[in-house]
């Protein structure tokens, strides 16, 4: 069984680049975004299983991609990175409850898990 | 009594006390008056009895006949003034001197009745006593006559000196004549002896008749004299009365002008030092007058006056104390919100550093894992741990901020302060159990439901549940108390018998990173976050707390939340 094909999509190089780098080495497929403009094309291109969306991005609302993902591809499942979840809340106006998400910093085992219960429901 | 009244009694004892001394010397002065006449017809007494002695003494001297008639005139005359002035005299010297005095005056008038009797008499003897001698100096001769004549001669000085060496020469000149006497002679040797017998009766009549008679001069002048007296003392009486009069008003006036005066000054100081205390802001004392009415009623109206004026002070100092608490709060808000902000701003700009630390750490032990051993290996795993540990602490401070700044909406729902209770002890038993803490249930059964976010009001119950458990030493104990404080609120006490606080901890217990809990156990962030929860859903929460004793805090939770926090 061959490992998820994962997307982060976050601003922050530094930290998208390093996290990809360990999942890799942890034998994902992994796809980094940091120009969160381009994120909905190479989102059609790649059609990851999970992608990694960081709600606070520059020029994109993240809830507008969190929004389109599903229309793009149906099989992509989204988890939330996030400083605080009722932050986003806030400032988006939304109920989030119903998406997964997860927390910077990030606890790397407690993502595998996440990554790992949601692209295997797909196969 | 009023003043005035007090004035007019005043006034009116001042008047009798110079009205009765005035009626009574006036009465006096009177009777005075009255005694005046007695005096006079004293006087009168006494001028017309020294009038009758000076007859009698001429009488005595002069032997005249017409001052003795005169004296018998005025003995009359005396007999009716002192029967008119019987009364006064009766008075002055009593009815047994009165009536000696009628004796006397009697016994004066018989005495010269007597007087005049002799004296006729005598004249009488005289004249026929002189006849006889003529007639028998021409009946003898010779001898007989020779001595006759000397017998005449002694007869007139018998007549002259009328004493008794005269009357004893005619007595021995008598023997000398020739007997037998002839019966002329005999007769008028008889006459001789008879005028002489008058002449000594006359004597001792002169001697009574002066005996009596400064007898009645004794008692004219001793009425006298004491009538004078007595119209003496009833001067001297007025004069001391209206003296004792004009010291006795000035006296009284003095001391009721005095005590009036006083008692209206110390009236209007007790009402002055009363009126200094309330200005000083002293309402504890009731003013109290005595003495006038007027003073009575300032009093009552000063006291309702400083009733009034303590009822708006105590107002105003309470309307004052409540405006200074709620400024007091809403400043404590303002800073614990504006910190709150700035915390949160802080805390989201270090959460993506932290969050890189976080992967390069991680990277950097993946990649450890994948290298062969080498020396330093272990070390460096160590070292590794030891930065991903830190994140970890900054983590939950991070986030334990940024949910302070979440805004979310509130969810209001009906719940009930007990089960939510409840439930939060759920989560801390282990805790509980690890401090073998004993923890006590006060939940009042009646206790309303409340409408409020159930999940917030929990969070808070449990951060403060914590805090107690944190606080309290193996075996202390904790108690969790409900109950209704009014219509609209109900009360939650968390207790504990810890270590408790200072006053001067107190007042920083909720701002943020204010902590007593030992270096790795606390944040310094439950108090925070529970203050800003409890005011968005418009509780509030209160700390009492006693260094050695314990410390408990009561949260005011309103059965509905108030309008303007609904929207917060």
């Amino acid at each position: 069984m061959s490992k998820a094909k994962v997307m982060i999509v976050d601003d922050e190089a530094d930290f998208a680049e390093t996290l990809a780098v360990r999942l890799r080495m942890r034998g994902y497929d992994m796809h980094v975004v940091t120009s969160p403009a381009d994120t909905l094309l190479i989102l059609e291109e790649i059609r990851p299983d999970v992608l990694l969306l960081d709600l606070r991005l520059p020029g994109i609302s993240g809830v507008e991609i969190l929004m389109t993902v599903p229309q793009i591809c149906q099989d992509t499942n989204v988890i939330l990175l996030t400083g605080h979840l009722d932050l986003e809340r806030q400032i988006e106006g939304l109920r989030l409850d119903s998406f997964h998400y997860i927390m910077k910093p990030i606890d790397i085992k407690e993502l595998i898990e996440k990554i790992d219960t949601l692209s295997r429901g797909h196969e | 009594m009023k003043i005035r009244q007090q004035l007019l009694a005043a006034f009116g004892l001042l008047m009798l006390l110079a009205l009765v001394p005035s009626i009574l010397s006036y009465r006096e002065l009177s009777s005075v008056r009255k005694r005046l006449k007695p005096v006079e017809l004293a006087t009168d007494i006494t001028k017309v009895f020294l009038e009758v002695r000076k007859n009698e003494k001429t009488f005595l001297l002069l032997k005249d006949p017409n001052s003795l008639q005169l004296l018998q005139k005025q003995m009359g005359m005396l007999k009716v003034n002192i029967e008119d002035l019987e009364t006064d005299i009766l008075r002055e010297i009593g009815s047994r001197n009165y009536s000696a005095l009628h004796e006397a005056i009697a016994a004066y008038g018989k005495g010269v009745k007597d007087l005049a009797d002799n004296f006729r008499s005598q004249q009488l003897e005289i004249n026929s006593l002189t006849e006889l001698g003529r007639e028998i100096e021409n009946d003898l001769s010779g001898d007989a006559l020779n001595t006759f004549l000397i017998l005449r001669r002694y007869e007139k000085n018998l007549l002259i000196y009328r004493d008794s060496s005269s009357m004893d020469k005619f007595r021995q000149t008598m023997t000398l004549m020739p007997a037998p006497l002839t019966a002329m002679l005999k007769k008028y040797s008889d006459g001789a002896n008879r005028l002489y017998a008058y002449f000594q009766g006359e004597e001792s009549l002169e001697a009574e008749l002066l005996k009596t008679g400064s007898e009645i001069q004794n008692y004219t002048d001793s009425i006298l004299q004491s009538e004078r007296e007595d119209i003496d003392a009833l001067i001297r009486y007025s004069m001391n009365l209206l003296l004792l009069s004009l010291v006795a008003v000035i006296v009284m006036g003095a001391f009721l002008s005095g005590r009036l005066a006083s008692g209206i000054h110390a009236s209007i100081k007790k009402i002055r030092l009363f009126a200094e205390r309330v200005a000083s802001g002293d309402f504890s004392e009731t003013l109290e007058v005595s003495g006038a009415r007027e003073f009575g009623s300032l009093a009552e109206a000063l006291n309702s006056m400083s009733l009034k004026l303590k009822e708006t002070v105590s107002s105003l100092e309470l309307a004052i104390t409540n405006l200074h608490e709620k400024q007091g709060q809403l400043v404590e808000a303002e800073k614990l919100a504006s910190l709150g902000r700035l915390a949160a701003g802080v805390a989201h700009e270090i959460n993506n550093p932290l969050a890189i630390i976080n992967e390069k750490a991680g990277l950097m032990q993946d990649l450890l894992v994948l290298t062969p051993d080498f020396e330093q290996k272990k070390n460096f795993h160590a070292q590794i741990e030891g930065i991903t540990g830190s994140v970890n602490r900054c983590r939950t401070i991070t986030h334990r901020l940024l949910g302070f700044a979440r805004r979310i909406e509130i969810t209001i729902e009906p719940m009930n302060l007990n089960d939510a209770i409840r439930e939060t002890i759920t989560f801390l038993k282990s805790d509980i159990f690890t401090k073998s803490a004993r923890l006590e249930l006060n939940l009042a059964d009646d206790l309303p439901e409340v409408r409020s976010d159930k999940l917030q009001l929990e969070q808070v119950l449990l951060n403060l549940i914590k805090n107690a458990v944190d606080a309290i030493s193996e075996g202390g104990q904790i108690t969790v108390t409900t109950s209704r404080k009014d219509e609209n609120t109900v009360q939650v006490f968390i207790s504990d018998n810890g270590s408790g606080i200072s006053k001067d901890q107190a007042k920083h217990v909720f701002e943020p990173f204010f902590t007593t809990k030992e270096r790795d156990r606390g944040t310094g962030l439950g108090l925070f976050v529970s203050h800003a929860i409890l005011r968005k859903l418009g509780c509030s929460i209160r700390l009492q707390s006693e260094p050695g004793r314990g410390t408990t805090f009561s949260i005011d939770v309103p059965l509905r939340p108030a309008p303007a926090e609904k929207k917060a």
